[in-house]
This record gives structure tokens, sequence and C-alpha cells, in this order.
């Protein structure tokens, strides 16, 4: 079942938008390329929001420390996360960003509940 | 050629006071000094383009305070307290960087370009937690000459009367400087200095040419009217352009050609011309035919200022010289010898300034008479009151 996450209206090429409506929160990316990405928004590091990192190469880095996710996969290039984040589908209908979660469970840092 | 002469001193004024020997030497008058003059007056950081793209930062300390001059990405360049909003540490602890954030090394507190808390470990669970508030303190930022001003003071004095006024005064017209475009000049060379004087020695010595015939041989053999001991900087304020001697080719160490093109745009008067002044508390700009000298002071104790001295030429004659096609070393070396001159005059000063027989202050004479302009501001800066004009300068017992 997917939902409206934001409108096409709220992003900014390069930067996240996080939405806390669903828990854990997720994070939606509009690149500088035009394309737009879900994935969670909590690093699996620390409680850190991943729509605050910096967008580069469809990978968004962690504001907090070095490691970079995929925005197409989830997936960690280097520590201090070990674990990747789920990415959740995206699809447009008009303006609208329809998201469906993913029914993985999250990777969550310690100290995070849902 | 017609030099302007100084008016007739009275007689038996020759002289005129200084402030006495602790105004250069006492640590808490330097502590008055940081919070009432540099701590609220626009103070000359860095040239703007030392810091040539977004992330590019670098720290400057200004009075007490470090801060952080910062080339952002949607704010050109801002400056911030070097403090971190959580508890304090250092946010930037290199000189310069290059950083997607600014990041404080202690918690993590994450700060964008812009300054505003962007990130920080648990943030997202405390909501209330302001941005902004919790961003990095700003203080305000000029640009003017291709170079960084920035003001501590939460309210800042004007820039346009405060600065461009005081170079309005001493130039004659705004407009007259404008005609070296130094904001389009580029870095030929820079050098710094870590001088063992009190700041106002440096500003005292920049403002007189009475000692040029005595130390500065190269100086005075391209201009030789400043044997007369009359300065670029007189009375009032004025600014007097002072006349490279006729057989001189340029302003050079030997006074042969620079092979250096002219600024365009100078005006027939300002040619074969050099002419200085001194924008209070900390910027001496120099002028000549085919390049521009500016030097920013950093005091960093009663007894210690540090001198950034940078020589700006266009940008094609800077291109030039990176491709090992021109030299302008002997253009540099001429104002690099005055100022190691001057220092040395300045350190070999300093340690008499708390010697008993320097108590009550040494003497101005006729020629070196408009630096009491500058002792009235800093009495007046200091809320000191000035000591009144002397009897005789004559009286002086040591
Ligand atoms: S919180 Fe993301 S890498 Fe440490
Ligand atoms: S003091 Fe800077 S993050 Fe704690
Ligand atoms: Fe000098």
């Amino acid at each position: 079942m997917s939902f409206k996450a934001c409108s096409l209206q709220d992003l900014t090429p390069g930067e996240g938008l996080r939405i806390d409506s669903v828990s854990p929160p997720i994070a939606i990316f509009l690149t500088e390329e035009g394309t737009v990405h879900a994935i969670d928004d909590t690093c699996t590091h620390q409680d850190a929001s991943l729509a605050a990192g910096w967008v580069e190469d469809c990978r968004v880095e962690c504001p907090l420390h070095e490691s970079t996710f995929s925005l197409r996969t989830g997936a960690v290039d280097q520590p201090p996360a070990k674990k990747g984040v789920r990415v959740h589908t995206v699809e447009l209908d008009g303006d609208d960003v329809l998201v469906e979660l993913s029914q993985d469970a999250p990777n969550l840092p310690p100290g995070v509940k849902i | 050629m017609i030099i302007d002469h100084l008016e007739e001193p009275l007689p038996g004024s020759s002289l005129l006071p200084t402030p006495s020997g602790d105004a250069y030497t006492d640590p808490e008058i330097f502590g008055t000094e940081q919070t009432e003059i540099f701590e609220k007056m626009w103070n000359c950081v860095l040239r703007a383009d030392a810091l040539p793209a977004p992330g590019h930062w670098q720290k400057a300390t200004i009075g007490r305070e470090e801060i952080i001059v910062v080339h952002t990405r949607k704010a050109g360049i801002q400056a911030y307290f070097n403090v971190c909003a959580h508890r304090g540490m250092r946010v930037c602890t290199a000189e310069s960087g290059k950083n997607k954030t600014l990041q404080c090394g202690y918690h993590a507190w994450t700060y964008a370009l812009e300054g505003d808390l962007v990130a920080a470990p648990n943030l997202t669970s405390m909501p209330d937690v302001d941005r902004k508030e919790y961003g990095l303190k700003p203080v305000h930022v000029r640009q003017w000459l291709g170079y960084v001003w920035v003001c501590l003071a939460e309210e800042p004095p004007d820039f346009e009367q405060e600065v461009l006024g005081e170079v309005r005064t001493r130039f004659g017209e705004v407009e007259s400087i404008d005609n070296y475009g130094i904001e389009n000049l580029k870095l030929g060379e820079t050098k710094t200095y870590d001088v063992a004087a009190n700041w106002k020695l440096i500003i005292e010595n920049f403002m007189e040419c009475y000692h040029c015939a005595t130390i500065h041989p190269e100086l005075t053999e391209v201009i030789p009217e400043f044997a007369d001991g009359l300065a670029s900087q007189r009375k009032n304020g004025e600014v007097h352009g002072s006349n490279f001697g006729e057989e001189i080719q340029g302003f050079t160490v030997d006074g042969t050609a620079s092979g250096v093109a002219e600024l365009p745009a100078i005006a027939p008067d300002q040619d074969r011309k050099y002419f200085a002044i001194t924008v209070k508390p900390q910027v001496f700009i120099n002028t000549v035919p085919d390049h521009v000298i500016i030097h920013r002071t950093f005091p960093v104790s009663e007894s210690r200022t540090v001198v950034e001295c940078d020589w700006l030429f266009l940008p094609e004659v800077v291109e030039h010289v990176q491709a090992g096609e021109l030299d302008i070393s002997k253009s540099v070396e001429l104002f690099h010898r005055v100022n190691q001159q001057d220092f040395q005059a300045c350190e070999l000063t300093q340690p008499s300034m708390s010697s008993a027989a320097y108590a009550s202050g040494g003497a101005l004479v006729p020629s070196e008479h408009h630096i009491q302009e500058f002792h009235s501001w800093w009495y007046q800066r200091l809320g000191l009151q000035a000591p009144l004009p002397a009897a005789s300068g004559s009286e002086k017992v040591a």
C-alpha cells in the first residue's frame, strides 16, 4: 500500500526531506539529476537524520560521521556505520510523491526504538 | 616641484607629546584596546579569493575572539565565532580547510556552512531545539577591495562612514582610490611579519617619514622628496602623492623599470607617485602606478603584532609570473625591505616603552604632528583624557 509522502514542490534538488508521519521516519531525496528516492531517515550508526546529509552521485553522506548510503540500494560504503538502510519504493503521480514502505526490518542504531 | 610646507610651529612648541610609555606596555590598556577598538570596529581579515569555492574556510583572530570565515553554498562569504553552541569547544581546529559542513569534534554537533545547526546525535528526538538559536553565532561581514571585512559588534558602525569615509578623507575622494581597481587585482606575493612591538608603534611609524632618510635608503632613492621628512600622510588626514625621483624608472628596489603593466585607470596625477593611507585600526594601503600594497595588522599582545602584507598586481601580471615569464621580485623587494626596516625600528623601540626614561612618553616633531590626530582618536576610543597640551615641549626631564 503506497501513501503520499510529499509533493515534488516540497523537495529541493540536492537535499533531503524528513517525513516523520511514519515510524521509523523516512527521508525523501530529489537529486540534482532529478531522480526521487526514499530511504530510512535514521543512520544505522547513531541517531542522526540522513535528510540533513550531503547528497552527491546518488549517495547521501551521514551528516555526523563519514559513512555514505546509496539512495538506490541503501548499502553503506564505509564505517563507522556497518549496516545499510532500507530503501522504499517511490512512484510519482503528477506532483505527488508516492511511497511504498519496505517490509524488511529496519536497521536502527542503538537506543532508537520504533 | 612644490612641496606643501607644514605650518610653522609656534615658538616653543616644536615638539608635541606622545602618550606615556605604559600605553605601549600595559596589558590592561591592551585589553581595553581589544574590547573598545578591535572588537567594535571593522577589521580587514583576508582576501576573498583565499576562499575560492563553497566549503572553503579560514580562521582569524580579532581582539580576543577567534572567528571562522566561510564561503557558504547559499549566502556568499559569512563569518562566525568559532564557538560550539553545545558546550563551547572550538569548532574548527586547523587554520583553514574545505568541508561540506562545520562539525564540532567533541559531540559532533554539525553546522551548515550557512551557520545553522543541521545535525547532532539524537537531535531528531529534541524537536524543540531551534536550529538558528543553536547555530554558530554570526559576525557582520562586508567585502571591499577584494577583502573580507568583519565586525564583531552586535551593532556594527556604518561601513560607508567608518571605512569608506576614512579613505575618503585620507585620499581626497574615494573615486581616486577606485582608479586603482584594487578589487580586481590579484595576489602576486604575500609575507607575514611577526613583530615584537605594540600595534600603535607600527601605525605611528607608518604615518610619518621623518625616519625615511635614515632607515630606508632604497625607498629614499626612489622617492627623494622623502628626505625632507614629510610623509604621504599629512595633517587633517590629507594624503600627498609623493613623486618618484627624476631618474627613477619604477617602484623597484633599485629604481629600474619594473616590467610590470600599469593599472589602466589611474589618473595622470597618480602616475609616477606613491600614496599611502591608514584605515584605522589595522589597515595600511600603499599605491604606486603598477601595484598596490596592503598591510593588515593583527595585535596579539601589548608587545606583539602580526602583520600580513600583500602585493597586488593586475591579473595578467600574476598569470605571467605563475607561468614563469615575468619576475616581480624587484617590485616586491622594495617594500619588503621597507617593512623589515620599519619593523626592526619598532622592535628596538618597544623595550624602551617600559623604561623609566620614557615613563612620560616622547615627542613629535612638526613633520610628525599629524600623528597626534591618531593619538586623540586613541584617547577618545579608550575613554581616556588626553593630557593637556604641554606648556612647552622643552621642559621634559629625563
Ligand atoms: S551517525 Fe551516521 S555515520 Fe555515525
Ligand atoms: S561541544 Fe561541540 S558538540 Fe559538544
Ligand atoms: Fe618606514
